[in-house]
């Protein structure tokens, strides 16, 4: 018994072997169809890949825009410093610079003495 | 293997048919896949000729049917070309997933089909032309008997011994394929080969082989 299935693995082995010797010939119409695929697969996510992108830009569309049409991260501080510069220039500008008040018509008709000595020539004024 | 004279070594990332290279027989998957995903068509055709017979023989010993083998094949592949933009190189075996994936349709095909008979018309063709008439009927019978026994085991058995026996894998790779251990699979194709030798046991004089 023993001897018989020995025999029976030897034989066993030799019909793996020739299976392995003898491979399944792939069919050429499968061949074809598998490139066939292979075309497709490609097309297929090279058109996909803009679909995507098209997809994701309107998540942070208009703030991008935005972002890109001042020219990014150092776009928006320069705009953020001339806008605090300028700011600060109109609610006190220099000695060396006009009023932007007046620029714009607007005038005090009251002069205000602001210091000790302009109050002096005030009050002197009245008493002569 | 390739008409040099019809081939196109132009590369262009622009969607469309595949473009003709001609890739060295020498690159390895991963690199051919890479290729393949840049437009190389003959990167897909040489990939093509590495896996696809692999995985065809692998279905056909497995599921006992050509057509469906086909199916398979074609499915499996397809499962590739489409995975191919996001497959890292080195991280697994192309062929050993490609198993992977053939035997899941594999698993899911029977799984359709319970109770099904054996198809003869799954016998493999012999490619060797050289060998006399009666050689090639003797072959061919023992095809057959190995294919009729085949189909006799458990379909985790046949799946094992297909693996270690016919595709030699080594039990490792069968182990990550089959989703088990290592154990496993040394228990399953044991058991599978015992059986086997069973079944073939009482067919030497109709499979040719000499009682001397």
């Amino acid at each position: 018994m023993m001897a018989e299935l020995d025999k029976a693995n030897q034989e066993l082995d030799d019909l793996f072997a020739a299976a392995r010797e003898t491979p399944a010939a792939l069919p050429d119409q499968l061949m074809m169809s598998i490139l066939a695929d292979a075309t497709a697969a490609r097309v297929e996510a090279m058109t996909a890949a803009p679909v995507a992108g098209q997809q994701s830009q309107p998540r942070n569309g208009v703030w991008r825009q935005l972002m890109l049409a001042i020219g990014g991260l150092a776009g928006a501080g320069g705009l953020v410093a001339a806008s605090a510069l300028g700011l600060w220039i109109g609610l006190a500008p220099p000695s060396f610079l006009p009023d932007p008040a007046q620029l714009v018509g607007y005038s005090d008709s009251t002069s205000v003495p602001y210091d000790s000595y302009d109050l002096a020539m005030m009050l002197g004024e009245e008493v002569q | 293997m390739y008409n040099n004279t019809t081939i196109s070594k132009q590369r262009s990332p622009a969607p469309g048919p595949l473009l003709m290279g001609d890739p060295d027989p020498k690159l390895s998957d991963d690199a051919l896949l890479v290729r393949y995903t840049n437009g190389d068509g003959r990167a897909a055709q040489e990939l093509t000729a590495r896996l696809a017979p692999r995985c065809f023989g692998m279905a056909m010993r497995v599921l006992g049917n050509r057509a469906e083998a086909e199916d398979v094949t074609q499915e499996a592949m397809m499962r590739l070309w489409r995975m191919a933009p996001n497959w890292q190189p080195g991280q697994a075996q192309m062929s050993t997933w490609l198993y992977r994936v053939a035997m899941n349709l594999c698993i899911d095909h029977k799984r359709r089909q319970r109770g099904g008979n054996v198809d003869l018309d799954a016998v493999p063709d012999p490619v060797d032309t050289a060998r006399s008439a009666a050689e090639q009927m003797q072959d061919g019978a023992r095809h057959d008997a190995l294919q009729v026994a085949l189909m006799q085991l458990p379909e985790r058995q046949r799946q094992a011994v297909v693996l270690r026996h016919i595709e030699e894998l080594t039990n490792p790779e069968i182990a990550g394929i089959m989703d088990i251990s290592v154990e496993a699979v040394e228990s399953l194709t044991a058991r599978g080969k015992r059986a086997l030798a069973t079944i073939l046991a009482g067919r030497h004089k109709e499979l040719g082989y000499n009682d001397g």
